[in-house]
This record gives C-alpha cells, structure tokens and sequence, in this order.
C-alpha cells in the first residue's frame, strides 16, 4: 500500500515488527499514550516522486524487499524509475539498492557527496549530491540539502520544491502503533494533543536513534533547530521513521527543542 | 604471503586495513582476531573493498582454520560487508550483533549482544559498552576482558599517511598527531559540531575508569596502548573543542 501525500509524492511505508523491548520501556515509565494492549512499531519510509520523471528516496529495509518493487511497480506501471536517491548507506533505508537496480537497471543512482568514502558502500558510480544542488523532474523539483541532524556521515536531506515538501531522514522520527501505518501526523494524533504527550513520543525515538543529544550543547541545537526552520521552511515534513506531517510542521520542529533538552537531561533510553 | 597481522596482545591481533582518500591521506578499515578457547572471533567484518585480501590474511593468521564466530559492533557496510561472503567461506559461524532489530539490518540469524550486557562467545566473555563517541544508534564497543583491549568501533580513529599502515601507537615517536585525531573526528562524527566537549570527556574518561584498557582498538584508526592513551585524550579533547567552537549556527 502507498499513499499519496501531495501532488507526484507517493509515501510508501514498511511498519516493521512490533518492538517488544520499546513496549516494555514505554510501560515502565508510563507513557501516556501507550497502554499494554497495543504493539508499538518504528516504521521504514520511502517516497517516490514522480513528474516527467521519477526519483525514489530510499529503498526501505531488507524486510520489504518485495513490498518496495511491489509498490513500485504498482506505481510506476510500465514507466521506469529515472533515479534511486540513497539518503545515507544505512542498511534500513538503503538495503535494496542492488535489488532495485537489477530491477530498474537504467535509474541513476544518486548519494551524499561526502565524505569520499563511496567505494565502501558500493556507491562509486553514483551521482553525488549536496547543498544547493538540484534535479528537475519535469514537474517536481528536488533540492538537496545538508542533513543538519544524522547519524552517518555520509547523508543528504532532500526537498521537492513545488509542494514544500521536507524530507528529513532520521530527524523528526516518532513511533507508530498498531493500525497507524500510513497515517497523517494528524490522524495519528488530535491536533489538540498537548506538547508533552507529543515530545513524548518524539522523545523514544531520538533517545534512541539520536543518543548524543545526550552530550550536546542544548542552545546550540536549539539555534540550529530555529535555523533549519528558517532555512527551509517546509509546508510538509516526510520524514523516514514518523508518519507525514501536513499541519502545523513548524510546531513538530519547534518541539524538538524540548526532544534535546529532554535526551540532554536523562541520557538514552536504548538502540533501535 | 600475505601480511601478517600485527599481535596487540598475546591473543588478540590487528589486521590492518586502509582505504585510499582524495587528499592523499588513509583511513583505516580494520579487523580484529581474538584467540578464544573455542576458535576464532572476528571484531567486525571488514570491508568488502578489501575482501580478498582480508580472505588471505584471516586464513594465514588463523592457520588455515578460518573464524568461529564473529563480533559487530554495528552494522554499517565498512564494518559488517563481509559477513555473508565469510559465512559461505568459513561455514555459518555465530554472528553476533548490537542492533535492536536484526532483520531489518540484514542480519536475521545474528545473536544480539545489548549494551550493558556481557556474553560468552567461543569460551571468552566480552562486554558491550555504550559507546560515547559513535555515529549509528545500535553502535557498542566491545571490552575483551582476558585482554582488556577496548575495541573502539568508529571512535578514536585517525587520518594516516602512506606507509603508515600497521603503524600503532608505539610506532609514534612523538605520538598520534593531533592534526590525524581532529581531521578523522570532524569529517566522520559530524555530531561533534554541537557537542559540548566536557560532557563527552566525562564520559569517556569514566568508561576508561571502569574497564582499564590494556589497548584501544579502533576500527578506523591506530591501536592505541594504554601507555598513549592520555595523550590521545588530550589530543582529542583539544581536537573535539575545536571542532565545537569552529562551528558557528549561521
């Protein structure tokens, strides 16, 4: 299954396995909005943008290898994929490259610019990109930009110009329960949610997945939280591990603050 | 011949590996070996872009036997890219492995190690330890505790010149150079940019407290004996501080 979240962008979600371990956690500090009954998953994202051409960003896990040609197929029809965008050669977001490729042997493969490290990633013939460059589609048009807040060294953000659409990878991650697969920000949560129950939730997935706001200067990343805002302004957030953000994007970036502060103050709470 | 590998202690040896940078410069991509009473365990996999002749070199250093079992302490390609090709060669040994969910990193057969914990692995006990200085969330260092070497993942790595390869700590007249230690954090732990040195010193320092190092094995640098250690600290503390305040949110 895909949805379509605006004009030529089509999000396609693996949910992934129920985390047990993450269950368990949230249980022992009372999490307000899980209870027992539930299973909570942290689900793989992937976007396919299509104009006269067409770009997929990131590949989803090696667990949805034949859900992501599936979708692709069932999308693309008899058109091909112009270009497979690897955000940054992590196994969940880039493990099917090679299985993708075999499939749709013209697309162009695209990578993070630097560091130049690409031969240990099987990246040496790709196009590389960074901040400021752009792909015009032929309707949407792709702009690449710094991953302010990542994990790998070697990884690009990415937006589509004509919808505002923000792809921010790991940043922004918030973890789904039972039946909220391929929902809206606003579906999943009342847009009366209070911030706390929100950061909550945001707070699990970067306790884990972003372990060294533990060791960060608060106000820095603060500033930098601002500054992403003003600099790229997006209208929707799709990031790779949270459901798509059409309302109120400014307000999810603004709690990440509180998501730093909050990691600052009481260290990591496991791995994914 | 291949080249041997370089005995840190009696049982554990660095297999040293370097990948070629545009600047001239060499990042090390290594493997280790440790001897356990069971056979042999690999510490991370390796590279693919070094495949064959990490083939050769693992045969001639275990003799021909090959590995019994291997340690990752994440599952990043440069660090794991062997394992289904070493698994075909030298049987399906053990994986084991730090990430929450094995699967979805390729791994579905891998016994997970959890920070904190402690396993036995072919009759040696090694612990994982949350790792202060990493880039990916399931990343643990690994502490041989016969050994007491700190297999160090992606932290406390270098920048090398040519022909300085197998170089480790000792092999420094005047220590690891700072320029190496900086250069290798700034471009690889992008992270450091907004870290708050202190507060990541404290960690570290903590850690090398709890479990006394007799060697720090990083994979993406020179081993550092416990005799340098403080020196690299202190090159590193002043490294990580600069990369912190020569980064200015504009």
């Amino acid at each position: 299954m895909s949805r379509e979240i605006a004009q030529g962008i089509h999000w396609i979600q693996e949910l992934g396995p129920a985390r047990t371990e993450i269950g368990e956690s949230l249980l022992r500090r009372g999490a307000p909005w899980f209870d027992r009954d539930r299973t909570v998953h942290v689900p793989q994202n992937a976007f396919l943008v299509v104009g006269n051409e067409s770009l997929l960003f990131d590949t989803l896990s090696p667990l949805g290898s034949d859900q992501i040609i599936e979708e692709l197929e069932s999308i693309l029809g008899d058109r091909p994929l112009d270009y497979l965008v690897v955000s940054h050669p992590d196994v969940p977001h880039a493990g099917n490259t090679a299985r993708i490729l075999r499939r749709y042997p013209e697309a162009r493969l695209v990578a993070p610019r630097e560091p130049a490290t690409h031969e240990l990633y099987h990246l040496e013939d790709s196009l590389r990109v960074g901040v400021g460059d752009y792909l015009d589609l032929g309707g949407p048009l792709i702009q690449f930009h710094e991953a302010t807040f990542l994990d790998a060294a070697l990884s690009v953000w990415m937006s589509e110009e004509t919808t505002g659409t923000l792809f921010p990878v790991d940043w922004l991650g918030f973890p789904l329960l039972d039946g909220e697969g391929l929902s809206f920000m606003d579906e999943v949560v009342d847009p009366e949610t209070p911030d706390d129950e929100l950061v909550d939730r945001l707070y699990e997935f970067h306790a884990r997945v972003m372990f060294w706001f533990q060791y960060a200067d608060v106000e820095k990343m603060k500033a930098e939280t601002d500054m992403v805002l003003m600099r790229l302004h997006p209208l929707i957030i799709a990031p790779s591990h949270g459901p798509v953000i059409r309302r109120e994007p400014q307000r999810l970036i603004q709690l990440m603050k509180g998501v730093v502060e909050r990691v600052h103050n009481t260290g990591r709470v496991g791995v994914l | 011949m291949a080249d041997p590998a370089v005995e840190l202690s009696g049982d554990v040896s660095w297999i040293a590996e370097a990948f070629p940078l545009p600047d001239g410069r060499f990042e090390h991509v290594s493997v280790y070996l440790v001897e356990a009473p069971a056979g042999s365990i690999l510490i991370d996999s390796g590279s693919f872009y070094h495949r064959e002749r990490l083939r050769r070199r693992i045969t001639q250093a275990t003799a021909g036997r090959g590995i019994g079992a291997m340690i990752l302490s994440h599952s990043d390609y440069p660090h794991s890219g062997n394992v289904p090709d070493f698994r075909r060669l030298w049987g399906d040994f053990e994986i084991v492995a730090s990430c929450a969910d094995a699967a979805a990193q390729g791994l579905p057969y891998a016994r997970r190690s959890r920070i904190g914990g402690s396993l036995d692995v072919l009759g040696r006990t090694f612990r994982f330890l949350d790792p202060p200085l990493a880039d990916r969330s399931h990343t643990s260092w690994i502490y041989d505790e016969a050994s007491r070497v700190m297999f160090a993942a992606d932290g406390f790595g270098i920048y090398h010149a040519e022909g300085e390869t197998g170089f480790t700590s000792r092999d420094y007249a005047a220590g690891i150079s700072e320029e190496a230690i900086h250069d290798f954090h700034k471009d690889t732990i992008v992270w450091l940019r907004y870290v708050d040195p202190a507060l990541l010193m404290d960690a570290l320092r903590a850690m090398f407290d709890a479990h006394p190092v007799s060697w720090v094995a990083p994979i993406h640098g020179a081993p550092i004996a416990a005799e340098d250690l403080d020196d690299y600290l202190e090159k590193l503390e002043r490294s990580v501080v600069a990369v912190s305040e020569g980064y200015t949110v504009h």
